[in-house]
């Protein structure tokens, strides 16, 4: 049984997309699949990123992998690195005639998956992604490209997921959010295995699109029919309608989502029962009680 | 006028109103009687009894009429509600006075009530034209007659007034104290001077000057036009710079005595604010002769020549003219004592020490809790690490021997089963077959459940503020409610019922509306077997 957790975020910027896979590929091996293992994932991801440079000239691409020890850009890498205009230390033609930035890129990719893949060190507990990293990265990125270009140029970022939920990211993750919602950078999510409700508010807040694909080996035909087409052709498109999104809060003390709750005015923490002291801040409350009804005084008859 | 009271007649000693008028020998509907005017309404009573058959406030006068030249002497009113009583003045020798004399008190008094009942008519008129929504549940619930037009009003009314009146305190346009210099008078080409006057100017001149308004309110209309009275002001030599008496009879002769009498006073009473009083600042030595020579300067206009009289004289009015504008500027100000001006003058409110309110420390014990999510609803996984030791193995080696292969990625038929998933009708698009509700109900069918809403919403605010039911006139109108509602859901909720079956249209539009019903009902019988219970 194979486990893996890699992300990989892609940007696509003018757009500027980046991809964030995170892949339990294992799991979903074992489970349903056996053909799909990671290989084919990363097929898909690279035939959906030559998709995306090939629509527009203007068109980047960046994607980063998200493991359980780093994120890391597996393009564009080696460019950055050593600035633009790198090219030909090593001619990556492959011979049959491909647009040579394609690839270059396929190249890199591979190149760098493998070497993430050699480098991770196996340890038996941990089994999340640093999704959150992942997209803080993505961001950092498209920001990046906005400096260095100058314009403004619309991204949107990619996540391809795998893996469950990690609860200790939430903080993180929701800061990702509303950064990404605050510059206008859509964020979809390709959801693989089990639906993740913070994806899901993702999509929700920054106005991406959330899927959960059936058919895991048709995964490069969802990604080339539904997130290929940037935000303005979205519209025009008779795309999967949006889910909806569970935004219950989670009590501080059991951490279960509930609809109707307590919470301190003083603090702000919520809570699922009553209680007098709130146990995050330890203020006082007093409720009103209700009024006690007198009993009536009985007169006393005299006795005859 | 005020005309003592008959106190012989038993009716007076009952009154507690002021009489202002009596007239005996007073007949209505072929009786005689007498008519009595008092502060706040009309009254009559029949000749020999004690009570007042007849009686209306002038709040609810419309209109008097008394016809002249008939050969009965009348008085008729017509009330607000149309409704018109006739007096006919029957004492031979004084009726035509009696009737003058009423009818000129009723002229006087009339215009003082009027305003108020008006007011309040078109305080409501006001309400129900700027809010169409208030006007749609008043045509549904009064007209209707679902509940009275008073229990409607009985909310609204109250907090509107409270607004209106902070509407009212705006600040008042300030006088401007060239006004008068701001007419400026154009040549009339044939030697006449045209003054251009707006309602503006000519408030700031009565404002300033109130004699002036007061002539006015003499004349005007009278004896005089507006027109006329406004030549005459230009005219006399009230209004020129030089303010010669001529003697002649001019009705502004009197404003100019009373000027002059009005700026002696207020040179008497002085100034009142410390920071501007001059007067205060001169040295105070005792003069030549160490205060035994009392000798005080004289102002008195005998020891001047003709030219300083006449400087004395226009500065004297610019005086005077400066202190009437600031003194109708200030009208509704309270006076303030010199402390307060002082302190007032010498301190700011954002220098001062802050002494804000004592605010308690937010002291968090666990703050790792917000930044904690929610645990995931779905239950995960267990694998052990064995497991995921292996998988890290296999998909390391499986990697190391990866080579993209783009051109076999998938099967066209996993692609075209893909396609069809995503087409409308396909296995992820079904959410979107489910239309809106919003798109589905025609917007004329919409519009007609809110109103409902706005309805039932306000009848069902009556029934529910009665409860606790402690007074009397809280449980008949907890009854009157429940009989109400009943009502509003047989003539308004079940025809629209019927009308949307008829459409076709399945949804439940009215669940809502009939739950809520259904609670008031269920309160309602509630309350109704425990007040049995605790007759029993």
């Amino acid at each position: 049984m194979y486990q893996t957790r890699t992300d990989k975020t892609t940007d696509e910027t003018d757009t500027f997309p980046s991809f964030d896979a995170d892949d339990d590929i294992s799991r979903v091996q074992a489970n349903r699949e056996p053909q799909f293992t990671l290989s084919k994932c990363l097929d898909a991801v690279m035939v959906m990123g030559n998709s995306h440079l090939v629509m527009t000239r203007n068109n980047k691409l960046a994607i980063i992998a998200s493991h359980c020890q780093e994120s890391h850009f597996l393009y564009p890498f080696k460019l950055w690195k050593s600035g633009d205009g790198h090219g030909d230390d090593n001619p990556s033609t492959s011979g049959d005639g491909k647009y040579e930035l394609l690839s270059v890129a396929n190249d890199i990719m591979a190149e760098e998956i493998k070497i993430l893949m050699s480098r991770t060190e196996v340890k038996g507990n941990q089994t999340d992604t640093l999704l959150a990293g992942s997209l803080a990265k993505a961001l950092c990125c498209i920001l990046f490209i906005k400096m260095l270009t100058g314009q403004e140029i619309k991204s949107r970022i990619l996540v391809i997921k795998a893996a469950d939920d990690c609860a200790l990211q939430y903080m993180n993750f929701m800061n990702v959010i509303f950064a990404a919602q605050k510059q206008s950078i859509l964020i979809d999510a390709c959801v693989l295995d089990s639906d993740s409700g913070l994806l899901q508010q993702a999509c929700d807040i920054t106005g991406g699109l959330y899927l959960m694909i059936p058919q895991k080996i048709a995964l490069a035909q969802y990604l080339l029919w539904v997130f290929l087409p940037d935000s303005d052709q979205r519209s025009q498109l008779v795309l999967p309608p949006p889910v909806h999104v569970d935004y219950r809060a989670a009590c501080f003390c059991h951490r279960n989502l509930i609809e109707i709750g307590y919470v301190c005015s003083v603090c702000l923490s919520i809570f699922c029962n009553f209680s007098p002291i709130c146990t995050t801040c330890e203020t006082a409350f007093k409720i009103p009680l209700p009024q006690m009804v007198k009993a009536k005084k009985k007169k006393l008859k005299p006795s005859t | 006028m005020h005309l003592i009271a008959d106190l012989s007649c038993p009716a007076m000693a009952a009154l507690s109103e002021e009489v202002l008028l009596v007239v005996k020998r007073v007949r209505q509907r072929k009786q005689d009687g007498t008519l009595y005017l008092m502060a706040e309404r009309i009254a009559w009573g029949p000749e020999g009894k004690d009570r007042f058959t007849v009686s209306h406030l002038y709040a609810d006068i419309r209109q008097k009429i008394s016809p002249d030249g008939k050969a009965k002497i009348q008085l008729q009113l017509v009330l607000h509600t149309g409704e018109s009583t006739n007096f006919h003045f029957s004492n031979e020798s004084t009726a035509l006075r009696d009737r003058d004399a009423a009818k000129d008190l009723l002229q006087q008094l009339l215009p003082k009530f009027k305003k108020r009942a008006n007011k309040e008519l078109e305080e409501k008129n006001r309400m129900l034209q700027e809010d169409p929504v208030l006007f749609q549940l008043y045509k549904d619930l009064v007209v209707s007659q679902v509940i009275s037009a008073e229990e409607f009003w009985a909310n609204r009314l109250s907090l509107n007034n409270v607004d209106h009146s902070a509407s009212n305190n705006k600040q008042e346009v300030g006088i401007s104290a060239a006004f008068l210099a701001d007419i400026r008078p154009q040549t009339d080409g044939c030697n006449g001077l045209r003054y251009n006057l707006t309602s503006d100017i000519i408030e700031s001149i009565f404002r300033t000057y109130p004699a002036v308004k007061q002539k006015y309110a003499e004349n005007v209309p009278h004896n005089l036009t507006e027109k006329e009275f406004w030549t005459r002001f230009f005219q006399s030599h009230y209004f020129h710079r030089d303010r010669i008496s001529t003697g002649l009879q001019d009705i502004f002769s009197e404003c100019a005595k009373q000027d002059e009498k009005g700026l002696r006073s207020m040179v008497v009473q002085g100034v009142k604010n410390p920071l501007v009083d001059l007067l205060s600042l001169e040295d105070k030595t005792l003069d030549e002769g160490y205060g035994s020579n009392s000798m005080a300067p004289s102002t008195s206009s005998a020891n001047k020549t003709v030219k300083e009289n006449s400087n004395s004289a226009i500065i004297k009015r610019f005086n005077h003219h400066s202190a009437m504008v600031l003194a109708a500027g200030n009208i509704g100000l309270s006076p303030r004592g010199p402390a307060v001006k002082i302190q007032e003058a010498i301190e700011y409110e954002d220098l001062h020490m802050e002494n804000g309110k004592k605010t308690v420390a937010l002291n968090l014990k666990k703050s790792d809790r917000y930044s904690h999510g929610p645990v995931p609803l779905l239950p995960q996984q267990y694998t052990t690490s064995q497991d995921i030791i292996n998988s890290v193995n296999c998909i390391q080696q499986e990697i190391a021997n990866y080579k993209p292969c783009l051109t076999q990625v998938m099967s066209s038929s996993t692609a075209s089963s893909a396609i069809a998933a995503l087409s409308p009708g396909g296995l992820l698009m079904q959410a979107g077959s489910q239309q809106a509700i919003n798109q589905m109900v025609p917007s004329d069918v919409q519009g007609e459940l809110k109103h409902l809403y706005t309805a039932a919403g306000e009848l069902l605010r009556h029934f529910w503020s009665c409860f606790p039911v402690n007074t009397p006139f809280l449980e008949e109108k907890v009854v009157k409610m429940k009989s109400n509602l009943e009502r509003f859901q047989m003539t308004k909720l079940r025809p629209f019922q019927e009308k949307i079956q008829r459409q076709y249209l399945s949804t439940n539009l009215t669940g809502h509306l009939e739950d809520m019903f259904q609670m008031a009902y269920n309160k309602f019988h509630a309350w109704q077997t425990r007040q049995m219970l605790r007759k029993t």
